[in-house]
């Protein structure tokens, strides 16, 4: 049964956003060793849409926040599948963040485009599709206890 | 939540969760720490991406000053996180017992 949410895209909704899905984690039965790993690319994703997600009205040039963000989390086969789903958002292609080299030394490291770099390395898959006429986003990504 | 502040012996303590709700705060008290210190960790339950860049950012301003920002008590979790993002590399860790 999917377990789904909406949370105001205010990084203030991130301890609900946790508490929710824990609780989702309990009612569905989905290998809690697995909850870290979600609760790090649900809050990249949610940061992101919160931060940069906003899209500028045409003629205004205002900035329109998110109408809302959703998340929705099912079990699967050996552990979880999630959605987060945002409307009124810009076209950003999470999937196709550039790399990081983690390699570099110290005095060439900069804290940018870590977390987009790591979430693709710590799920089993993520897809991203953008609706043009609704500007609406969904990322949806598998976690398994492989 | 988060809690962050100077322990037994210099060490610095951390506990809770440090995500993007709480980055600012972490690296407040860090921007407050000179030379080299050891981070306890041993109570850190979570770190996100935000949790990694205020380390990031600490660690090159004290290794810029010849010091350096130590890890121990570091969980199985949070140790695979660093791992991946090659701070193993960059920081001496040292796993929970």
């Amino acid at each position: 049964m999917t377990q789904a949410k909406a949370f105001a895209p205010r990084l203030d909704a991130l301890a609900e956003m946790v508490a929710f899905t824990a609780a989702a984690f309990e009612r569905e039965g989905i290998d809690k060793r697995l909850l870290g790993t979600v609760d790090f690319v649900l809050e990249e994703l949610f940061t992101n849409v919160v931060k940069y997600g906003r899209r500028t009205s045409g003629t205004s040039g205002a900035s329109d926040a998110p109408v809302s963000v959703r998340l929705e989390l099912q079990a699967v086969v050996g552990g979880v599948q999630a959605s987060l789903i945002a409307e009124g958002v810009a076209d950003f292609d999470v999937t196709r963040a550039p790399p990081v080299d983690t390699s570099l030394p110290i005095e060439q490291r900069q804290p940018g485009g870590l977390g987009l770099h790591l979430i693709g390395r710590l799920v089993d898959s993520i897809e991203y599709d953008y609706q043009v006429s609704q500007m609406r986003s969904r990322v949806t990504f598998r976690k398994t206890s492989a | 939540m988060l809690k962050i502040g100077f322990g037994p012996q210099g060490l610095v303590v951390i506990e809770g969760r440090l995500d993007a709700a709480q980055a600012a705060t972490a690296q407040g008290f860090l921007d407050t720490v000179n030379g080299s210190t050891t981070l306890d960790c041993s109570a850190l339950e979570y770190i996100s991406s935000a949790g990694l860049g205020v380390l990031l950012k600490t660690q090159k301003r004290l290794k810029a000053n010849a010091g350096q920002l130590r890890l121990t008590g570091v969980s199985r979790h949070v140790h695979d996180i660093f791992r991946y993002a090659g701070f193993d590399q960059i920081f001496e860790i040292a796993p929970a017992a």
